[in-house]
């Protein structure tokens, strides 16, 4: 019984984390991105190609895959959100950041091949069965995660003024802020938090171009389940969906995994649409 | 006004179309005869498609999922279970409209991102389960269809049988699209709390049209099945839901003709580019962005603005005419 418990664990801490680099950006633009996942393919890829293929420190590979992460964010922002809000048309932004994350899992197809390759070791700590890196890991960077995002948004100017973007954004830039540019800002600290989450857990995941899509989906069921907005939801959400996934995968079968997720979505989306943990005004109508 | 025959370019492409239908079995051959087929019966699929996401409003991504249950159910249903074909293409058809109803009902109720995500979700775990239940599917292996009996054996029949689909689709489309209902869809895709407040009941449209979707998606399933000869689940990959999506994405939301264009380009672009067909997918990402970012009202509108003898009829339009908006405005400032 320990295998399950051990991988959905590691499993949940990557739910939690992309459930909250949703909640990032979803704070300052009411967006909830499909290039999500994709961030977190992108910081995997981008590291395993930095360690393993330049043969770089595994310090500077996590700095170069970091930086390139947030960089994809502000061009997620620049390309496919800063429009799509200025038009009056809803949902809009569905589109954009689908056909953003349809590229960017094309091109790195392309250039990175389609079969997963494997992740090198991160940190220089020993550690065998169940004590090895890439089950610990995730979880770590997960709670790290959670606990660092609450106190930036609560203890750091910057992180307030997001807070108050997210309340009323109108309200906001009365009181003088440069409303584009936080988003700008909360979009390259999700890519660069998304590349830090591909990272962490790219041990279990390997750097996998298709990886985006399947991520985008378990994150958002994730984060659909602790309440979106939500970050200890989020936690919450991630670990009991990696949970599920993980024992579910031990009594029914590998081949279940995603079926198994979103059979949870659904249930959940019957009995209570808002979540654990999130608030029920977020219906919007 | 709103007859038919509302302008050149519909009367062009109909005219274009219809010699395109009678001339491919005279001149063409087996080849030419398979794609006009494939058109066919993703119109069958896309013209259904256009009704939930152009005119109702939900942003359905997962269309390849209902096309492949359709396809995998006839050919199920006619090699091991026995049935007559023409008994098992209905059949299909109806499975995929109770799919819609399963899977709309919880995610309907919501914002539309739910929804979306949904079926994505749903079209990801259709592939999932084809591999997984290998007894019944095949697996990675694939299943052999049985072609129908009788008078529809052979590929020449068979393509007037998927022409007549894809009619009679068009027919039931252009007509539910201009009556009560085509004017209940697009209040609902405007405003729901307006279509709330004239007694329409936003879920129950949005469902309606989730499950006729659903059923045309399931009867091009099993006509898809048929053409094909043999399936395997990589025919119904993620990105072929891309695709019927980015053709009324392209062809403009709140538009028939367009998403019709939209179809046929984008079918056969994969075709014509030869060794190119591998870069189709990022093209359709590039054109996607592109479209939405440049008019989000499709290339539809434009089209007919070309081509029309009469302007402003653009009655599905979701914008107002904001070119002349400004210039009023800003003429009455100076």
């Amino acid at each position: 019984m320990l295998a399950p418990l051990v991988t959905g664990l590691a499993l949940g801490g990557l739910y939690a984390m992309t459930a909250i680099i949703y909640n990032v950006m979803f704070s300052s633009s009411k967006v909830l991105s499909l290039t999500t996942g994709h961030m977190l393919m992108i910081g995997g890829v981008a590291g395993a190609w930095a360690i393993s293929v330049l043969g770089l420190h595994p310090m500077l590979g996590i700095a170069l895959a970091v930086i390139i992460g947030g960089a994809f964010g502000g061009f997620t922002e620049v390309v496919a959100v800063r429009r799509t809000l200025a038009r009056p048309d809803d949902h809009l932004w569905l589109l954009s950041t689908l056909a953003l994350a349809t590229i960017v899992q094309q091109c790195v197809a392309l250039w990175w091949g389609t079969e997963p390759r494997p992740f090198p070791k991160l940190l220089p700590v020993d550690g065998t069965g169940y004590l090895h890196q890439r089950y610990w890991l995730p979880v770590l960077a997960a709670i790290l995660m959670a606990v660092a995002v609450e106190l930036f948004s609560r203890r750091t100017t910057v992180g307030k003024s997001l807070r108050a973007l997210s309340e009323d954004e109108l309200a906001a830039r009365a009181r003088g802020m440069d409303t584009g540019r936080l988003r700008l800002f909360s979009y390259v600290l999700a890519g660069a938090l998304g590349a830090i989450a591909g990272l962490a857990a790219g041990q279990i995941t390997f750097a996998y171009y298709a990886l985006g899509l399947s991520l985008t989906l378990n994150g958002f069921v994730a984060l659909a389940l602790g309440g979106i907005g939500s970050n200890s939801g989020a936690l919450i959400g991630g670990l009991i969906l990696g949970l599920i996934t993980a024992f579910g995968t031990h009594f029914f079968g590998g081949e279940f995994q995603n079926t198994i997720s979103i059979g949870v979505l659904i249930l959940f989306l019957i009995i209570r649409p808002q979540g654990l943990l999130g608030s029920a005004k977020l219906r919007q109508v | 006004m709103t007859g038919f025959f509302r302008s050149r370019t519909q009367i062009a492409v109909l005219l274009l179309s219809l010699a395109v239908v009678a001339l491919t079995p005279i001149f063409g051959n087996l080849y030419h005869l398979h794609l006009v087929s494939l058109i066919a019966v993703y119109w069958v699929l896309i013209s259904t498609l256009t009704l939930l996401v152009g005119y109702t409003g939900p942003i359905s991504i997962g269309h390849a999922g209902l096309l492949a249950i359709g396809a995998y159910a006839y050919t199920i249903l006619t090699s091991k279970f026995g049935w007559n074909g023409y008994v098992a293409i209905p059949s299909a058809a109806a499975m995929c409209g109770l799919c819609g109803l399963i899977l709309g009902l919880p995610s309907l109720r919501l914002p539309g991102f739910y929804f979306a995500l949904t079926t994505i979700a749903f079209s990801l775990i259709v592939g999932e389960n084809l591999l997984a239940w290998g007894g019944l599917t095949g697996g990675g292996t694939g299943l052999m269809v049985p072609s129908l009996p009788g008078l529809f054996a052979s590929p020449r029949a068979l393509y007037w049988l998927c022409i007549a689909a894809a009619v009679l689709a068009s027919l039931f489309c252009y007509n539910l699209a201009r009556t009560m209902w085509g004017r209940n869809m697009i209040a609902v895709r405007d405003s729901e709390i307006a279509a709330q407040s004239v007694g329409i009941s936003p879920l129950r449209t949005k469902l309606t049209i989730f499950m006729l979707a659903g059923f045309f998606a399931g009867l091009a399933g099993a006509l898809y099945a048929l053409l094909q000869n043999y399936i395997l689940p990589e025919n119904f990959h993620f990105d072929l839901s891309l695709f019927f999506f980015i053709s009324i994405i392209i062809g403009g939301r709140g538009e028939l003709l367009g998403p019709f264009l939209g179809a046929v380009v984008l079918t056969l672009l994969p075709e014509v580019m030869g060794s190119l067909a591998q870069y189709a997918t990022l093209i359709y990402g590039v054109v996607l962005l592109l479209v939405v970012l440049m008019l989000p009202r499709g290339l539809g509108p434009m089209l007919r603005g070309a081509f029309a003898s009469n302007k402003g009829t653009g009655e599905h339009a979701e914008e107002p005419d904001t070119e002349r908006l400004k210039a009023l405005l800003v003429g009455g400032k100076s």
